[in-house]
């Protein structure tokens, strides 16, 4: 109490009781003895002094005989101190001092109407209801209980309660009566006893008819031995308890862990509403499992878990909502204010609030929990504080609370606080528990105070077994009694009434002391001994199923609204967090302006200023970008799910919708993704110089494979434990696509394992880099601006110079190979012309040119008895003409494209000219990689089939049925059901799929459940 | 504005309130049986007086011996004319009365109106 209110008090007293006859002597020593409370010695007088300065005391009455009134410079002193007093103390310290007032004038009963009317105006100006005000003045003032008519007065007594009483009575053993009041405004309980024995509270007597503060925690022992406890009390005066509908029975007969060894065995807990029930035991002893089976987070490998009858496990839907849980670790989102950590919360559980009621909402809890004052603050995380510990334990707590769950566990709320913000949160837990809720708290070495707060104690020793259940004080006796030490029927200290609750696991794990006096491993009581001393002690009856729904105030929104608040919520958390902000949104532009600075390199033959046709690097730089997309779509989503996980874990509590969740996540991902490659392909191109008719096809690419990178990444996000595992598993992912892109490592000199020649082979297509890098390339030679206009000319001149110079070539040499040696016995040479006339039918079978062979059987397969002379005489001749005709398709088709460009350049004002348009627009390496030129064999012999090898950009594929996607590489279209669709639309839509299918495995979260699999799998180990 | 007039009683002061002749005074003495309820029409027309008042107002407290019921009051009223503009407070006191001139001052202290003090 500060000094200022001290001596604004004293004069207050001294107000008081100078009126009408003036101070008594016991007034004056009550004053003495408040002094002698709040004071050292040395204050004690001086404030003293000030008292009797201000009381008059000592001082005669000149007319003692008038009934005096109350001068009006009192008056206005008083309403000037209560002012003061208004400013600085809370509501609760003024009905304390209110008390104080009554209790003074109570010590000489000199109720002058002067006195109660200063006495009134106090409360008047303290604000302080008439009703509680009447209540309290009867309290401290009457000395026959019978007397107070008040809902709020409870007697304890040993009279029977005679019903029809406005008071409230129990029953108990003690001579006289012991009052309760409760102050309901402020929560307040106070006592006071009426009688001749001397009854203890918290370890101090108690004066008759003096008024004591009832607090949390405390304990009356009586004379005869009862003992009264806050909790006990405070529930009859709950109507709130009496309403809710809850019953909770644990029975959980055994829980095995995954390794084989045993969690819990025969745990029965069976509780109602309005209970704040503590779980201790030594490390190890499966408190936090006790509680996480309770909260159906675990599943128990024998018994269940049942709330009003519904069983957690496998009734979710019916209680969810129903069951807050609050781990040992912050599940805040650190890059929210507090503020918005709840209010979106709030906004996920109920739907049909609006904005004005989910603001009061949040409001209403943060107060509540004295985090008003710090609602804008971040939360931040342990090294970068804005907040304190226990405001972010009180924070984790009001996330739960805010939904009002009937049943809530914490584990470890406490852990890491100071004893004063360990003391607010137990407070503020009990108080909940005296609204009517199931409150179940894993706690470690609490204080006294904190132990007492308890309803009731479970005790769990090493492995599982239960060792007490019941009242916490009585837990020292118990265990005291049970191994028979002196003192065993105190529980607390008698002159303080401190628990220590220390002692009872000095007992439990008390040690065996070998012969020099040391102690060894060996326990005195195993925990078996425990467990059947447990058993004969505790009988737990089952309380009654409720059989009506649990109560729970859940509205959860549609699936699209749940989306939308993932998305706000997480948006705003990413926006605060500049450096992730900052580092995501530069690291595309940046990598642009390296790579592109890097690579622009000009080696035009004239050695004059840069020219993209002939910087050598670009496909290199097209390979790059898809892996910088790669890379950057991985990053950005690797560390999403796993940085949420403890969220989700809250969140797990509300069946939200997970497709929401990733939803919202894709949404998130997929924006920074869009933004990240439209400035990665802007500097890029700028720098390098290439068309603007490029820039949306290579975004598109590009934006498709980050895409498919961060569904990716939020599946090994889902599926690892930290942030660590999931970076390494990065260059796992990355590596392949890079070797199978296509362009590092040519497709047809890989492992003939994997390999098919002429095809792609299927590991490559299991890449999105492949398809991506194929996309690029195509599309780039075949639409940039030079090429375009003579793409289909060059197609058919490239075709027809293949079949009339290389391809017949290659016939014609088979064909009179088959001629030499028709008539050979050997057999190697048979098994050569055997295969050698099969690829001349399959070659010339498909043929447009057809010419000379209309007599032929080209159905039926041909054999050596097919090549009669006359036979090989036709094939020649058709051979020749076959040659001819190419070579003259060929030759039109290079008229027809030179007349083109002829005519483009000298159109009418036309500024197009050839050359300039190839320096701009076309890319000699990309040309010479996609016409593979410099490739040894134009054709090769594969399979009994001779496969072209140079020009595959103009090559059409031959699909053999209408699901053969696949392809040569470079292909200029693909094959999809029939029909024929541009390389760039096709590979597009397959990394699509790709995504789409990784979407399912990430719902389903098809890896997580793989690894966990895999992870359960035993391997016997012999000791 | 009506007038509120109240004529004073043995326990009960006069209380004399007219906006259109300026005069604003509450005198005699103070104790009645409620004083809440007693002052509640005062406060009610100061409340109303404060949405028209008057650019200068002279509130005069006139008082031989008030209560400490009503001293609750008076500051209550106090306290609603300290938002009324052009307010001053004439608190007159019997030359004898020290009490009452000092009940004045601790009332200037806890509202924040010029008080002027005179004696009779």
């Amino acid at each position: 109490m500060s000094e200022e209110i001290l001596k604004a008090l004293t004069q207050l007293f001294a107000i008081i009781t100078k009126q009408d006859s003036g101070v008594s002597e016991r007034e004056r020593q009550y004053v003495i003895n408040f002094f002698q409370t709040e004071l050292d010695k040395d204050s004690v007088k001086e404030y003293l002094e000030l008292y009797d300065k201000f009381s008059e005391y000592g001082q005669t009455s000149e007319d003692d005989n008038k009934k005096r009134l109350t001068s009006v410079r009192d008056s206005v002193r008083t309403l000037g101190i209560c002012k003061k007093i208004n400013k600085t103390l809370t509501q609760k310290q003024k009905v304390v001092v209110l008390i104080k007032l009554f209790e003074l004038v109570a010590t000489d009963k000199n109720f002058s109407p002067q006195r109660m009317e200063i006495i009134n105006t106090v409360s008047n100006v303290f604000n302080i209801d008439k009703e509680e005000h009447e209540l309290i003045e009867h309290f401290v003032v009457s000395e026959d209980p019978k007397s107070l008519k008040f809902s709020d007065i409870l007697l304890v007594s040993s009279e029977e309660d005679e019903g029809n009483t406005t008071y409230k009575i129990i029953h108990g053993h003690i001579e006289g009566s012991l009052v309760f009041m409760r102050v309901k405004s402020v929560d307040m309980y106070f006592t006071k006893y009426l009688g001749e024995e001397s009854n203890i509270l918290n370890g101090f007597t108690m004066q008759p008819n003096r008024i004591y503060l009832f607090s949390h925690g405390s304990t009356i022992k009586t004379q005869a031995g009862d003992a009264i406890y806050y909790s006990d009390t405070i529930s009859h005066y709950n109507h709130e308890l009496k309403t809710t509908k809850l019953s909770f029975t644990a029975i959980i007969d055994e829980l095995q862990f995954p390794n084989g060894a045993i969690g819990l065995r025969n745990v029965m807990i069976s509780e109602g509403p309005g209970k704040l029930i503590g779980i201790m035991g030594a490390s190890g002893a499966g408190k936090t499992t006790l509680l996480n089976v309770m909260a159906g987070l675990v599943k128990p490998t024998k018994g269940q878990i049942m709330v009003n009858g519904y069983d957690i496990n496998t009734q979710k839907d019916e209680i969810h909502g129903v069951i807050g849980y609050v781990a040992q670790d912050d599940l805040l989102i650190e890059e929210l204010t507090v503020y918005q950590n709840l209010y979106y919360n709030a906004k996920l559980c109920f739907a049909d609030f609006t904005e004005e009621q989910l603001h009061e909402r949040v409001m209403e809890v943060l107060t509540n929990l004295g985090l008003d004052q710090r609602k804008d603050l971040r939360v931040g995380n342990a090294l970068d504080k804005t907040i304190s510990g226990g405001q972010r334990k009180r924070l984790n707590i009001a996330l739960e609370l805010i939904r009002e769950p009937a049943i809530l566990y914490l584990d470890e709320p406490t852990s890491g606080l100071s004893s004063r913000d360990s003391e607010n949160v137990i407070d503020l837990l009990k108080e909940l528990s005296l609204k009517g809720k199931l409150i179940f708290v894993v706690i470690h070495q609490p204080s006294s105070d904190i132990y007492k707060m308890f309803d009731k104690m479970i005790i769990m020793d090493t492995g599982g077994y239960p060792a007490y259940n019941g009242h916490p004080v009585e837990a020292v006796t118990y265990f005291k009694k049970s191994t028979h030490q002196v003192d065993s029927n105190r529980g607390q200290c008698e002159t303080c009434g401190n628990v220590n609750p220390e002692q009872i696991f000095n007992i439990i794990e008390a040690k065996v002391v070998d012969e020099y006096g040391q102690p060894t491993t060996k326990r005195k009581i195993t925990p078996p001994q425990w467990y059947e001393l447990y058993l004969e002690h505790f009988k737990i009856n089952k309380v009654a199923d409720v059989t009506e729904k649990p109560p729970h105030s859940l509205s959860l929104p549609s699936k699209l609204k749940q989306t939308i608040i993932f998305t706000t919520r997480d948006t705003l958390s990413k926006l605060s967090n500049k450096q992730y902000l900052l580092i995501n949104l530069l690291e595309a532009p940046l990598l642009a302006f390296i790579l592109a600075i890097i690579i622009k390199y000009r080696s035009s033959p004239d050695g004059g200023s840069y020219m993209f046709r002939f910087n050598e690097n670009l496909p290199a730089f097209l390979l790059m970008s898809i892996i910088v997309a790669l890379f950057m779509g991985l990053t950005v989503s690797a560390e999403e799910i796993i940085r949420d996980r403890k969220i989700l874990k809250r969140e797990s509590f509300l069946n939200l919708s997970w497709n929401s969740y990733l939803m919202s996540k894709l949404a998130i991902l997929f924006t920074m993704s869009a933004i990240q490659t439209i400035t990665f392909v802007l500097v890029g191109n700028l720098i390098l110089g290439i068309e603007w008719s490029m820039f949306l096809p290579i975004w598109f690419v590009l934006f498709t494979v980050a895409c498919f990178a961060n569904v990716l990444g939020l599946n090994i996000s889902s599926a690892f434990n930290s942030a660590v595992t999931v970076y390494v598993m990065i260059p796992l992912l990355l590596i392949p696509q890079m070797i199978l892109s296509g362009l590092l490592f040519s497709f047809d000199r890989l492992n003939d394992v994997i390999s098919t020649k002429g095809k792609v082979p299927l590991v490559a297509d299991m890449m999105a880099s492949r398809w991506a890098y194929e996309a690029l390339a195509v599309y780039q030679f075949k639409h940039n601006s030079y090429e375009e206009p003579f793409y289909s000319f060059e197609k058919v001149e490239s075709q027809a110079d293949f079949k009339g110079s290389f391809l017949v070539d290659k016939l014609e040499a088979k064909l009179k190979y088959i001629n030499d040696n028709i008539n050979t016995k050997s057999d190697s040479i048979n098994k050569i012309i055997q295969k050698d006339i099969a690829i001349l039918q399959e070659t010339i079978t498909p043929d447009y040119f057809k010419k000379g062979l209309e007599e032929v059987d080209l159905s039926t397969p041909w054999t050596k008895e097919t090549f009669t002379p006359e036979f090989r005489k036709t094939l020649e001749t058709y051979l020749g003409n076959y040659k001819k005709f190419y070579q003259d398709i060929y030759n039109k088709a290079v008229s027809a494209r030179e007349n083109l460009s002829f005519s483009m350049e000298n159109a009418e004002g036309s500024t197009y000219k050839l050359n300039d348009y190839k320096n701009k627009y076309f890319n000699e390496s990309l040309s010479d990689l996609v016409r593979n030129v410099s490739v040894k064999d134009r054709i090769i012999e594969f399979n009994g089939e001779l496969i072209q090898q140079i020009n595959p950009i103009f090559v059409d594929p031959q699909p053999s049925g209408i699901f053969d996607y696949r392809a040569h590489f470079f292909a200029p279209s693909k094959n999809l059901l029939g029909n024929s669709v541009s390389t760039f639309l096709f590979n597009s839509l397959v990394i699509w799929l790709m995504t789409l299918c990784l979407y399912i495995t990430l719902y389903f979260e098809l890896i997580r459940k793989a690894l966990t699999f895999f992870g359960n799998i035993n391997f016997p180990i012999k000791k | 504005m009506e007038i509120l007039n109240l004529e004073g009683t043995e326990d009960t002061p006069k209380i004399m309130l007219d906006k259109n002749n300026g005069i604003f005074e509450i005198s005699g003495r103070s104790l009645p049986e409620d004083s809440a309820e007693f002052y509640r029409p005062v406060l009610e027309w100061i409340a109303a007086y404060g949405k028209e008042a008057n650019p200068e107002t002279e509130f005069v407290f006139k008082l031989e011996y008030f209560n400490t019921a009503s001293s609750k009051l008076i500051l209550d009223v106090l306290s609603a004319l300290e938002d009324i503009d052009g307010m001053k407070i004439m608190w007159y006191f019997h030359e004898d009365d020290e009490d009452m001139e000092e009940a004045g001052q601790e009332f200037s202290e806890l509202v924040e109106i010029p008080f002027e003090f005179k004696t009779y």
